[in-house]
């Protein structure tokens, strides 16, 4: 500790004090649960101290990193010991590489956003209860926080957790409601259904490698590459699997809990009823912290994901078929905050298909374009929303542009991302997920090249539900008195929305990979940064760098991709025009001053829609009448068998008593006379038994 | 002459028959109590008579133990006693039967 608190001195916080991003919020999550009600604004100040600080922090490692320092490893908290070399050691870690400073920025920056928006949509408005929910904000920040810096999967599976809890927490904020609560226990059932495969994967991992290290030499990682590679014996497969496939069936299970987290098909059904839950909790959770856990964790354990080709095709076709799947659901949409919800499945998917298809660069660039568009559009909608009085459905509001100027600019930006229009920064980024997965998939994956149309075709619909949102929302004439009169907004409502609109239009330019042909590759600052190329220390020894994950990719003994060689303008060019020709089009069914919806004469294609497919019919189904009658029959072995059997021996025993106790007769006599007469048995048993009579 | 050890131990079981008949028999808890002091002493004269025998002291020792041991009795036993008597207003063994179930 004190050896810590020397080194942060001395070399500044940086990627040293990389913990205290997690312990600021997790100091200020004590301080307000205990003393926020007598705070100022109700624990909104600690809250926006401790993710200031940690952005400092982490804005801080990212220059160490970016001036040569990292990647930094080391254990924190040994809580079970190996016993000399047998069995498993289980320890809490730290990890900092690029990725995972660039998340804890990420998470940091959106996080730190919410907290001065909450400050206009939840103190403003006069909430109650406003120490649980800035509590609930803290305690979220600080397990997404150590989930992104954990060093093994144990870990980060205690925080996945975590940070299922506390998005249960905040969706069900409003508890004295009807829907959040049963919105927020559907969020924290269908995760942890995934997660359960998530745990049975973590038990394997230790089970296989003995080790569930991220990096290094002896993680489960490298471990599973060198088997691939030079085979022996250094791993256990069970159940007969050979090593291949035992590596995918992990692989498969560790997917159960990142399909769930991330929402991907078909566990996607809680994100959009977790609009439940108050608007800025909406942002936080779908830009920076529940949902981009699941992505998230992919890219951490890439090396291992890269050893599969049959799990990377999974994790492909999935994430481009949900892609499409959720953009089809947004198109019929008519609350703001809906639409969003479906748009953030999509583009979850986007970075899911990136990482199948082998753009592991393309899938983090993704995710942090769409951390800042999509913080921003949820914050965009909220500040919609307080001028609304709370009203969401779109056909309510139109014309609010003139009256909420900030809001409309900045959700204009966000959208123009969101839609993939030049040079806005979701554009680089979606670009990037179709090139690499096209680039790939002409290399010799017909399963990539399947899952890449399906992204492709999602494009188009992005273009479409995002620009009728925008027209709906904000041109048009108001179709109601309120969006006539909207609320006035405050700065701490306008002050994220500016930071987050400059970001959206500027964040892109990171990584502009269309161009690479023309600026040079090395000008690919995101690429360069992931690949540890800014570092002194070699990150291919660690084997978390991004051209090690190609390298490895394009084994034979691995996945087996191979790359096509293909200009990045040529798809460039395909994905402006499907992003355009659909945004065009929104204008001209939805412009004017009237609108007249347009949706409905999609007949019963729309009501499937609106019905989101049935899949929560499905899933209401399969628990009811699968669950349900299977834990029906358990509880009456349970209750019947297990329990009869213990009830049964106690009742003997109760009976038994009962009947025993009368030879207790109180009388000291009578206990002197069975005394003698025992003792007289005793002896005569012993003359019998020893012969002497 | 030294008496034979037959004599001692019928002595022995005389007074333990003495004392066993007076457990199982009388009501009043200071003949009790004695009877118990005579069960007692009948193991008393055995350890004697045997460490006699044997030419071996340890018997006595546990003569000696024993009588303490009959002291503290007698001394707890008395005490009971006395308690019985402040409570039944009488000291016979069979009535203090109230506390057994």
């Amino acid at each position: 500790m004190v050896g810590k608190l020397s080194a942060v001195v001395l070399f500044g916080p940086g990627i040293e004090a990389a913990e205290l991003t997690a312990l600021f919020p997790l100091l200020t999550f004590i301080i307000i649960l205990f003393f926020g009600r007598y705070l100022p604004l109700k624990g909104a100040i600690p809250g926006i101290l401790a993710t200031g600080g940690a952005l400092a922090v982490s804005l801080w490692g990212v220059a160490d990193i970016a001036t040569g320092a990292g990647p930094r490893q080391e254990t924190l908290l040994t809580f079970v010991e190996g016993v000399a070399g047998d069995g498993v050691t289980l320890t809490f870690g730290i990890l900092i590489d690029p990725l995972a400073i660039l998340m804890l920025t990420i998470v940091s920056l959106i996080s730190f956003l919410v907290h001065i928006f909450s400050l206009g949509y939840m103190n403003d408005e006069g909430e109650i209860d406003l120490p649980r929910y800035y509590a609930g904000l803290s305690l979220f920040t600080f397990s997404m926080m150590a989930f992104v810096f954990s060093d093994n999967l144990l870990m980060s599976f205690v925080f996945f957790e975590l940070v299922g809890l506390c998005s249960f927490i905040l969706i069900g904020f409003w508890f004295r409601e009807a829907g959040p609560p049963s919105a927020a226990k559907k969020a924290f059932l269908v995760t942890r259904f995934g997660d359960y495969f998530f745990l049975i994967g973590v038990v394997a991992v230790l089970g296989t490698f003995g080790t569930a290290q991220f990096a290094g030499a002896d993680s489960f990682v490298s471990i599973a590459t060198e088997q691939l590679e030079n085979g022996g014996t250094i791993m256990n497969t069970f159940l007969g699997f050979g090593d291949g496939a035992w590596i995918t069936v992990i692989g498969l299970l560790v997917l159960g809990g990142v399909l769930g987290k991330s929402a991907q098909f078909p566990f996607h059904t809680w994100l959009p009823d977790a609009m439940e839950g108050p608007t800025p909790v909406s942002a936080l959770i779908h830009a920076a912290t529940m949902v981009a856990a699941g992505v998230y964790l992919v890219a951490r354990m890439y090396g291992f994901y890269v050893l599969s080709p049959t799990a990377l095709s999974i994790i492909a076709l999935v994430g481009g078929f949900t892609a499409f799947f959720a953009a089809t659901m947004a198109l019929v949409k008519q609350e703001l905050k809906q639409v969003l919800a479906y748009s953030t499945i999509s583009q979850y998917g986007y970075m899911m298909l990136a990482l199948g298809g082998g753009g592991y660069v393309a899938a983090v660039f993704h995710l942090t374009t769409h951390a800042i568009f999509k913080a921003l559009l949820f914050l965009g909608a909220g500040s919609v929303i307080i001028a609304m009085h709370h009203k969401e459905n779109m056909w309510e509001m139109g014309g609010l542009r003139s009256e909420m100027r900030v809001t409309y600019l900045t959700f204009l930006a966000g959208s123009l991302a969101l839609a993939g229009i030049f040079p806005f920064a979701g554009f680089w980024s979606k670009d990037e997920v179709l090139f690499e997965t096209l680039a790939h998939g002409l290399g010799g994956s017909p399963v990539l090249l399947v899952a890449y149309a399906f992204g492709a075709l999602a494009v188009v619909l992005t273009g479409f539900y995002t620009f009728r949102m925008v027209f709906l929302t904000f041109h048009g004439e108001p179709r109601t008195e309120l969006a006539a009169d909207p609320e006035p907004v405050r700065w701490n409502v306008k002050f994220p929305l500016a930071v987050l609109g400059v970001l959206s239009v500027v964040a892109g330019f990171i990584n502009m990979g269309v161009l690479k042909e023309i600026i040079g590759e090395g000008n690919l600052f995101l690429h360069e940064f992931l690949d540890g190329k800014t570092m002194d220390a070699d990150l291919d020894s660690v084997g978390l760098s991004a051209h090690h994950y190609a390298e490895v990719l394009e084994s034979d003994f691995a996945a087996g991709y191979e790359v096509a060689e293909l200009n990045p303008l040529g798809p460039g060019a395909v994905a402006t025009v499907l992003a355009v020709v659909p945004v065009v089009a929104a204008w001209y069914l939805f412009r004017g001053p009237d609108v007249e919806p347009k949706m409905t004469k999609l007949g019963s294609v729309r009501t499937l829609l609106m019905n989101n497919y049935y899949q929560d019919e499905y899933q209401v189904w399969l628990a009811r009448g699968l669950t349900l009658p299977a834990a029906k029959v358990a509880n009456k072995f349970d209750q019947g068998i297990i329990d009869g059997v213990v009830d049964g021996a106690g009742g003997v025993s109760l009976f038994a008593g009962e009947r025993f106790r009368k030879i207790q007769t109180g009388v000291v006599t009578n206990y002197a006379a069975l005394l003698t007469l025992g003792f007289l048995l005793l002896a005569l048993v012993f003359a019998l038994v020893g012969g002497w009579i | 002459m030294a008496v034979s050890i037959e004599w001692y131990l019928l002595l022995s079981a005389a007074v333990f028959s003495i004392g066993l008949f007076g457990i199982l028999v009388r009501q009043n808890a200071l003949m009790f109590l004695m009877s118990v002091e005579l069960l007692l002493n009948a193991a008393n004269i055995n350890f004697v008579a045997f460490s006699l025998y044997w030419g071996n002291l340890t018997g006595q020792l546990f003569a000696l133990i024993v009588i303490a041991l009959a002291a503290a009795e007698v001394a707890v036993g008395i005490g009971i006693i006395l308690v019985v008597n402040r409570n039944f207003d009488n000291i016979d063994v069979t009535e203090a039967a109230t506390m057994r179930w």
